[in-house]
Parts: C-alpha cells; sequence; structure tokens
C-alpha cells in the first residue's frame, strides 16, 4: 500500500475519531447519557455500527463501547521514515473512521443540527432502502457511486451525472471541495435529486458519507439475512458487500486526509476508489476484486473505469434499434424482392471476425461504419463487409472469441428484417426494405451485436467495440488478418491433446431424459451430439459455473492407454447417481462412455469382422448388424455403458484418440456414406497418418452391401487392415 | 418363515421448513426417508393440501369446480374465509392471476392490498402465486411479499430466468421461495444454488418441479421428483428441499376432465370423473415426494386427506 495513503489515512482517521469523541463529551454534558439517540426510519439502529461492531446503539450511553473499539483499531500515526507501509493499519483506521463518522452523524440528531435539510436527505430509511436495494441485489441497478467532493466545473458535474445515471448507476453524493459540493453543482444546474432520480445527496461533511456505506452494510444485512454480532458477522458482511453491491467511490478534486481515511473504509467495502487528482494509485489486487485506488482519471472517462474496476455488470434491457428484435425473427429469409441490401454471399468479400484484446484497447459502445451507410447506396446494392467486433474483459480468453464470433449468427438473425447466414468468411447478410424504410442502418448492426454480447455473456464479456466497414479498400485491407487468425484457431484446435491439458469438462445437459449419462469432453473427443467440443465446455463454465458442463480434474492417470484417470472416474461415479464407478475414453469395450440419445452416429462391433461399423442418424436403412440406426439407438441410449456399442460425434472418428485403445480407425470395416462424405479430407488425412492411405476404399458402405457375409467377402478381398487385428473380444 | 425386511439407512434428510406465523405455523419435510417409509426411517410431519384461490371470478373453471364455491367465488376474500371455514383448508395458495399484463393486469399495489385483507382474515398460511410474467411477475410479488412481511409465506416462483428480484424480496421479508424449474434435476439443483448463492438460506426453499395432470406426463414429473429425493437422501444437500405441486391447476384443463359425458358417454360422469382425476394426480405426486399440494375441488382434497391420514399410519 502507498505508504502515503496511508499515512493520510491513519491521520484522517484520528482527526475525526478524536471529533466524535468531543463532540459525544460535550452532547452527553448537555443531554445526559440516556438521552435517546437514533437515525429516522430504520431498525437497524446505527447501521454501520451495528453491523461492524454488533453494538445497537440507542442512547448516548451506548456510543461509548463502539468508540472504544474504534479506538483500538487506530494505528499510531507513521513517522517519517521509520514506518513501512502497512495494508492493514489503514483498513483499520479506516473502519475506525467509518464508526466515529456515524457517530458524529447521528449526534447531529440529538444536537439540533439535522442532517436533512434542504437538498440533503441524510441517512436512508429501510423502506427506500429495500425498495432501491432489490434493484442492486437483482441487477437492474448495477451499482453505486459514492462522489466525495466535487469536480472543478458545473457543467463537468452535470455531465459526469448523466453518464452515470445513464447506466443506471445510483449516484450518493457527500463532501465538498474547497466548500464546493457536488449537490450544489447540480442544484445550481437545475437538477432534481431524490431517490426518484437515482441523485442522492447525503451530507456536505465528509462524515456523511458514511450514510452510503450505511446503505451497503444494511444491503447486507437485509437481503445477504446477516445478523451483526461481532466480528465475524461484520467480514460476512464486508465480503457480502465486496461480492454482491458493486460500490465504488469517485473522489472528485483535492483527496485531504479526512477523504483518505473515508476512502480506506470503503476499501474494506472492497469499494475501490477513482480520483480525478493525481494521487498514488494502489493497483495490485487484495481487498478489492481488482484494483484499490486509481487515479488522474478524466471526468468523461470516470464511469467507465469504475465499470471496468469494480466489475461492474450493466444490464441492457432496451436495445435501441428501429427494428423489432427476438427468437421469432431468426428463421425469416429476406428474398430478392424484398432486398434493400446484402453482402457476401457468392457477390462480395464479407467475413466476420471477433478478437479478444486488453481493457484499454476497447473502448466500450463505440460503434463505428466505415464507408457508405445503407441511405448512401441504392437499392439491392451489393457491398463488401468487414464486421470487426473486439472484446475485452476481465475473464475473455482468446480461446472464447470462436465461440462468441459464432453467436454473431444468431444474434443479427434475431432482428426483424436481417437475414445472416454462415460464418466466418462465408457469411451472407442481407438486409430487407421494410427494416431500412423502418430506419435500421448498418451502424445498428453493431449496436444489436454490442447489446447481446453484453448481455448473453457478462460473466466473460466487458468491453464491445464494433466497427462495419463497407467500402472495398479496408475490407480486401483486413481480410488476411482475419483469414489467419481463422487458421491460427484451427490448428489451436488441432494442436489441443488430453495429454496437454489438465482438466476435461462435463456436460449433463441430458440427464433430464437419461438420467446417468455424463458426457466427458476432452480436448479430442467431444460430446457425442456434436454441439460441445472442449472449448464450449470451458466457456460454457465460465459463463455459468453452476450450469450442465462442469470442470473435471484429470487426477492420477489410471491407464493412459484406455484413458483412465482417477479424477475422472470419481466425477463420473458422483455424478451417474452412484452407478458408474469406471470410464474409459479411448475404448468402446471396456466402460465405455454412456450414451444418452442425441449422439451423431452409433459405432458397433461386427462379430466376425474384428472391426466396427459406423452408422449416422440420417443413414435410416439396414446395416450389416443387422438392425438400423433407430434399433440400435435403442439399446445403445437410455445412458447405459453398453461395451461394444458408443454413441459418438462424428467428428471424434477422425480424431486420434478414436477408439484408440480398441485398434482405432483402423477397426472400421464398415461406415456410411453419409460419413465418407462429410469427413472425406480429413478421413484421407487420418489414412495417410496411419500409414494406410487406402484405407477409405477397403471400408465398406452401403454401396458394397448392407449384409455380414458378403462384407467379410469384400474385407478379404481387399485384404482390411482390421483382419490382422487381434480380436476385439 | 421369518422375512427380514431390508431397511435402506440414508445419510441425507429433507430440510423442515415451517410456514406460517409463530400463531398458526405448519411445518413440512424433515423427513429421512422415501415418502412413507415409516418402516425406513422418521416422517415427522404430513403433506399439506392448500386451496387454491383466484383474486378473480374464475369464469373459465367447469361449472364442476365452481359449484362448491357458489358466490364466494365472486370475492377473493370470502373464497379464501369459505375454503377456510367451511372445508378446514390447512393453506391457501392466492393466485393472483388477474394481475397479468395479458388479462385484467391490475396493479401490483392492488394485488397487495388483497394479500393484506386477506391475511388479516383468514388464520392459516398462506402461499402467493404471480402472474408468471416476468417483468411483472417481481413487481407484483415483491409488493405482496411487503404486504405480508413477517408473516413467512411462500412465494411463487422463481425460475432460472428471473430470481432475484422474488429471492431478494423473500430475504428482506421473511418469506419462503418457491423454485421453479421444468422436470428436470439438474435444473433443479441449478436453480437452488443460484437462489443460495444470493446469500439465502436453502432451509427456505421450496422445489416445484412442475407437473402435468394424470395422462399428461404425470409419469415423467413422478419420476424426476423420485430422482431428486434418492439424490437428496443420498446426501445432496442442494436438493433437500419440499416439494409444492400446483395440482389443481393441471388438472382441470384436460380434455378428459372437460369434455362432458354427452359427447363421450363411456367417460362416465364428468364431476365424479374430475374428482378422481384430480385426486388421482394428487396421490400419485404424493407417493413420489410432494410435500404441499395446490387442489382446487373439496371433494378430491376430501379424497386426498383420508389417503394422507391412511399412509401416515405407522
Ligand atoms: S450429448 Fe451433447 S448435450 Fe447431451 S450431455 Fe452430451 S454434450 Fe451435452
Amino acid at each position: 500500500m502507498s505508504k502515503i495513503i496511508a499515512s493520510a489515512a491513519i491521520r484522517g482517521a484520528h482527526k475525526i475519531f478524536s471529533r466524535a469523541e468531543t463532540l459525544l463529551k460535550e452532547t452527553v454534558k448537555k443531554n445526559g447519557e440516556s438521552r435517546e439517540v437514533k437515525f429516522p426510519g430504520t431498525a437497524y439502529y446505527l447501521p454501520v455500527v451495528y453491523a461492524l461492531t454488533g453494538k445497537k446503539v440507542e442512547r448516548l450511553c451506548d456510543m461509548y463501547e463502539p468508540l472504544n473499539q474504534a479506538k483500538s483499531l487506530l494505528p499510531k500515526i507513521p513517522s517519517e521514515n521509520l514506518w513501512l507501509p502497512y495494508l492493514g493499519d489503514a483498513l483499520d483506521a479506516g473502519i475506525a473512521t467509518l464508526i466515529a463518522e456515524e457517530i458524529i452523524e447521528a449526534l447531529k440528531f440529538v444536537n439540533g443540527n439535522e442532517p436533512i435539510n434542504g437538498i440533503w436527505l441524510g441517512p436512508t430509511t429501510d423502506a427506500v432502502l429495500r425498495e432501491q436495494g432489490i434493484k442492486l441485489v437483482d441487477g437492474r441497478m448495477p451499482g453505486f457511486a459514492a462522489c466525495v467532493g466535487a469536480p472543478k466545473t458545473k457543467e463537468e458535474a452535470v455531465k459526469l451525472t448523466r453518464d452515470l445515471q445513464e447506466r443506471n448507476i445510483l449516484v450518493f453524493m457527500s463532501s465538498h471541495t474547497n466548500g464546493v459540493s457536488m449537490a450544489e453543482q447540480l442544484a445550481e444546474e437545475g437538477i432534481e435529486m431524490n431517490w426518484d432520480t437515482f441523485l442522492v445527496p447525503y451530507g456536505k461533511d465528509t462524515s456523511a458519507t458514511v450514510h452510503a456505506l450505511g446503505f451497503a452494510v444494511r444491503a447486507a444485512m437485509t437481503f445477504g439475512g446477516i445478523t451483526p454480532n461481532g466480528l465475524k458477522e461484520a467480514r460476512e458482511i464486508l465480503l457480502y458487500n465486496k461480492n454482491r453491491v458493486h460500490a465504488f467511490v469517485l473522489a472528485l478534486g483535492e483527496v485531504d486526509d479526512e477523504k483518505y481515511a473515508t476512502a480506506a473504509g470503503a476499501i474494506n467495502f472492497g469499494f475501490p476508489v477513482i480520483a480525478d487528482t493525481d494521487i498514488p494509485q494502489i493497483l495490485p489486487t487484495g481487498i478489492c476484486t481488482y484494483e484499490h485506488v486509481v487515479s488522474n482519471i478524466p471526468y468523461n472517462e470516470m464511469p467507465s473505469k469504475a465499470i471496468e474496476v469494480r466489475g461492474l455488470k450493466i444490464k441492457i434491457t432496451k436495445i435501441p434499434i428501429p427494428v423489432r428484435c427476438g427468437p421469432a425473427f431468426e428463421g425469416e429469409r429476406v428474398r430478392k424482392e424484398n432486398l434493400a441490401v446484402e453482402f457476401g454471399g457468392k457477390y462480395t468479400t464479407s467475413f466476420e471476425y471477433l478478437i479478444s484484446k486488453g481493457l484499454d484497447e476497447v473502448e466500450d459502445g463505440k460503434i463505428e461504419v466505415v464507408g457508405p451507410e445503407i441511405d448512401d447506396v441504392e437499392e439491392k446494392a451489393r457491398l463488401p463487409l468487414a464486421i470487426i467486433i473486439e472484446i475485452a474483459g476481465r475473464k475473455m480468453q482468446k480461446d472464447f472469441e470462436s465461440i462468441l464470433e459464432r453467436h454473431i449468427h444468431t444474434f443479427l438473425s434475431q432482428a426483424m428484417g436481417v437475414m445472416h447466414l454462415g460464418q466466418r468468411d462465408i457469411n451472407w447478410i442481407r438486409i430487407g426494405k421494410e427494416a431500412k424504410n423502418a430506419g435500421l442502418k448498418f451502424k445498428h448492426l453493431g449496436i444489436l451485436l454490442r447489446a447481446k454480447l453484453l448481455s448473453e455473456f457478462p460473466a466473460i464479456v466487458d468491453k464491445v467495440q464494433v466497427t462495419l466497414y463497407t467500402n472495398e479498400e479496408d475490407v480486401k485491407r483486413l481480410y488476411p488478418a482475419a483469414k489467419s487468425a481463422y487458421e491460427e484457431r484451427d490448428k489451436r484446435m488441432g494442436e489441443l491433446t488430453d495429454e496437454s491439458v489438465d482438466t476435461f469438462y462435463s456436460c449433463q445437459l441430458c440427464q433430464s431424459y437419461a438420467p446417468n449419462h455424463v458426457c466427458v469432453i476432452t480436448p479430442e473427443r467431444l460430446g457425442l451430439c456434436g454441439a460441445y467440443n472442449w472449448i464450449d465446455g470451458k466457456a460454457a463454465y465460465e459463463i455459468s459455473p453452476h450450469g450442465a458442463n462442469q470442470p473435471i480434474k484429470k487426477g492420477e492417470c489410471l491407464d493412459s492407454v484406455k484413458g483412465k484417470w482417477k479424477g475422472v472416474n470419481d466425477f463420473v461415479y458422483e455424478r451417474s447417481n452412484n452407478t458408474l464407478p469406471s470410464f474409459s475414453a479411448y475404448s468402446m469395450m471396456e466402460d465405455p462412455m454412456t450414451s444418452c440419445g442425441c449422439f451423431e452416429c452409433i459405432a458397433g462391433v461386427l462379430p466376425g469382422t474384428k472391426g466396427i461399423m459406423i452408422v449416422d442418424r440420417e443413414y435410416q436403412e439396414m446395416t450389416p448388424s443387422g438392425m438400423t440406426f433407430f434399433n440400435l439407438a435403442e439399446f445403445v441410449g437410455g445412458g447405459q455403458q453398453t461395451p461394444g456399442f458408443i454413441g459418438i460425434g462424428i467428428l471424434y472418428i477422425v480424431s486420434k484418440k478414436f477408439i484408440s485403445a480398441d485398434g482405432g480407425l483402423k477397426r472400421v470395416v464398415w461406415m456410411t456414406k453419409n460419413i465418407k462424405e462429410r469427413l472425406k479430407d480429413k478421413l484421407a488425412e487420418r489414412a495417410k497418418e496411419i500409414g494406410e492411405e487406402d484405407l477409405l476404399d477397403k471400408i465398406a458402405d452401403e454401396s458394397v452391401t448392407t449384409e455380414l457375409e458378403p462384407l467379410i467377402e469384400f474385407l478379404n478381398n481387399v485384404n482390411h487392415p482390421a483382419l490382422k487385428m487381434e480380436e476385439l473380444f | 418363515m421369518e422375512i427380514e425386511i431390508p431397511i435402506k439407512k440414508w445419510s441425507g434428510k429433507i430440510r423442515a421448513v415451517t410456514i406460517g406465523t409463530e400463531k398458526n405455523g405448519i411445518t413440512i419435510g424433515g423427513e429421512d426417508t422415501l415418502p412413507f417409509h415409516h418402516f425406513e426411517g422418521s416422517i415427522p410431519n404430513k403433506p399439506i393440501i392448500a386451496f387454491e384461490v383466484q383474486d378473480i371470478y374464475p369464469s373459465d373453471w367447469l361449472d364442476v369446480v365452481k359449484e362448491p364455491y357458489g358466490e364466494y367465488l365472486k370475492n377473493p376474500i370470502e373464497w379464501a374465509k369459505a375454503a377456510v371455514v367451511k372445508y378446514n383448508a390447512d393453506m391457501v395458495c392466492l393466485n393472483l392471476l388477474s394481475t397479468h399484463p395479458d388479462r385484467e393486469n391490475r396493479s401490483a399495489d392492488e394485488a397487495a392490498e388483497l394479500v393484506k385483507n386477506i391475511i388479516s382474515e383468514i388464520d392459516v398460511p398462506l402461499i402467493i402465486k404471480g402472474p408468471g410474467s416476468s417483468e411483472k411477475q417481481n413487481q407484483v410479488l415483491n409488493k405482496c411479499g411487503e404486504a405480508g412481511a413477517g408473516k413467512r409465506c411462500i412465494i411463487a416462483s422463481a425460475v432460472e430466468d428471473n430470481y432475484k428480484t422474488i429471492t431478494a424480496a423473500c430475504q428482506a421479508y421473511g418469506h419462503i421461495v418457491v423454485a421453479e424449474t421444468p422436470i428436470d434435476v439438474n435444473l433443479a439443483k441449478q436453480l437452488n444454488i443460484l437462489i443460495s448463492d444470493m446469500n439465502f438460506p436453502p432451509g427456505r426453499i421450496i422445489i416445484d418441479p412442475l407437473t402435468g395432470g394424470l395422462g399428461y406426463g404425470l409419469e415423467y414429473t413422478y419420476s424426476v421428483m423420485e430422482r431428486i429425493r434418492l439424490q437428496a437422501l443420498g446426501g445432496d444437500a442442494m436438493l433437500q428441499m419440499p416439494f409444492i405441486c400446483f395440482v389443481g391447476q393441471e388438472v382441470w384443463r384436460v380434455k378428459e376432465v372437460k369434455v362432458d359425458e354427452s359427447v363421450e358417454p363411456l367417460w362416465g360422469d364428468m364431476k365424479k370423473r374430475g374428482i378422481c382425476w384430480e385426486a388421482a394426480t394428487a396421490i400419485t405426486l404424493l407417493l413420489s415426494g410432494a410435500d404441499i399440494l395446490v387442489m382446487r375441488h373439496p371433494e378430491a382434497i376430501n379424497i386426498v386427506r383420508k389417503s394422507v391420514g391412511r399412509l401416515m399410519e405407522k
């Protein structure tokens, strides 16, 4: 912790404490010890004192004990050269400060200088707290800003206020800078301030800042169900605030010792301080989720900086685009007759590229169109397009880019009158005439994408910036980078191996009808429905930590050939409701993965061939096993292990780990044409890798035969490699 | 020959939840064995039936169900009183249907007023059921939660997409929350975790697994409830909550109950058929673990009560 800040905070705490002490003495002298003292409209006594000490202050004499506790927390004022900065001291000083400040504020009610006065609203009542607090808890309000001091000018105060209001952030105001307070600045500009406008002036003294924390502690007591009773509960209340009440302090103007002391109090709650002046920064994370103090932030950047530092999540309730938007419009086509503009298809170069960047490299909400807008071009124009989406997020990972990018399709399709097909550099976008007439601009596509990305992926996306290039030159210039990124991603996917990671992911979505089914998704084996690969699982877990995809630590390797790990076994046992004690990732013969029902293909042994067949869902005719896909599905599915048979995602066939314990791809003696067709190049590649270049020709399909006897004959004729292998069972 | 009945000892136990105030409180749950397996463990509390009362005249109800309540249906307070006084209801479920934006769109304040009045008129615990539509659901249940502050009502329902406001209201005003998920063990568990993650005590959550009437997916609910129970008793703390099942609303809309005997003479007397349908659905759900059943027809309720009586005999 910065020595300057720590020393200032401790000095400030001492000042405030002795003021409280003196004031209490005088008040007692005048009114007697048993004089009642309370804040109006609350059942929480002096809320901060109550929360932090468990003491219920109802009379003046009840104030001695908390004040004594504050005193015991006060660290010695550090000497100039000897003292080493220590975060704990400053934090303790902060707590002492808050206790003292709340006592000072409460005594005002006894001494007749009521804090509720003119524009100043004083402490919050419980009724207001419940009404407003619920919005904090359910996310309608992303958080609150405790503004301490005042911006340099009235205009800047108004601008800052508007920026915060726009984001639904509740604004608390207290203290002043050289006699000027922010609330007074706003009042002079004729701005209405009350709980309905989310602008709450608490009081002009620095001590009035404590009411913001009084609000915070009562949120924890009311909505967190925590009843104060001493240190342990105080800690819980502080943690509740750190984790759920997304508040921050805006230090406006010069920061004096008392403000430092109060800020140190707020840091205990996990509320970071954003300052406009050049005070020392405290960046390393510790108490606060991210930084503690960041400084020298211009007013116009304060809200976004605060959002970033406090990890606020802004909810976008209504997306400001002129057409309707929702899943109902997803499948809608824009026909030629109705066409206003189109991009891509086979006509122009068009691509979409989502890239993650650092938090300071992305300007959230910046949506730009470079090149002609919709009104600049004639009807039915065909334009080139590059949609570049830049994302930043504390939890964003490079691996998630492709996942988010895949959602561009759904998001754009959901706008009425917009058609989106394909992905990456094979996309095709059409905008219909009606949408254009309704006022839809290219820019709105960017607005829509940003809003959707933020609201659908709040856990990983914090900032979104979108640029749409509609001129040939830029699109051509930007394309190579996107193309190489696509290739890079595919390469990375190809390079990810089961050995290179220590965690797999589960999928239990299908348990609703196959109660004991658990998909174990590894980098080299995707979920059997084909819809989830390892990266999807990883992202899904980040996005929804209690969802259907959970991490599975591999743990000790029990059998590297069959693919058995202790961690995986334990997980599968528990999640299969204690029915499957052992699982092998690479064998279909011993403890294979269970099959739910949504497998893309079924692989099954063919007695007498030493090999296996693979049939896909589309193929409805007979197979050499004497059963159709649906016959097979019936006894393979349902969530049991059926040795000799597995449901698989089609891409697993070309994985190096495809039943590698049982002999791998060489075992395949029969496979439907559909599969051969879909995997063509990849199969050829794999065949080459395993030194069986002509394997594909040796694998029979329905055009060769659908019966076992002729199949065996065929295999002998082509000298299929499986014939030389050991029996499977 | 002596036959030894194998006894299964479970490590888990369903949480006991008390609804209502100190004066009228009713406790459900608390069992450490499967439904009515008295030979295996203890079942300290019997399942409870709540009478459904709507905040508006139920014009879409069949005459068969309306008939026992007669004129009372015109006034929800009278209706609730009749359920308690005339039919000895243990609990009342106030369905705030008319607040739905597609219905009469009554305001949250009106609903809250009604809740206040009902609470002052009847002395059994109350279930408050919102209109379901998410925005309105939040407004209504928040206001009604406030109106019923401290009465420990059951507030229905929180769903995965919309649980925070309702949970916060239940926390602030001291109520019990219903966590509703569509017939799925993992989703039920996930929602319970999400709600508990808000610092809400798990001991104040009740699971609504969603059910259909007999013939309309009841067996699906049955097996999901069974699995939730098995997992709960097996030790999964995030599933150890009692169940609530909204039976009446499902039963009385199925074709087999609504078609009258002039159309389907073989189906027999319509009144009897409906009552049996509701009772059969309810009893099935009891056997899979239901702790609270929300029902409509007093005669069906009577049948189920008798069954509960016998099932609770040791
Ligand atoms: S089949 Fe697909 S959806 Fe089902 S559990 Fe496996 S990965 Fe999940």
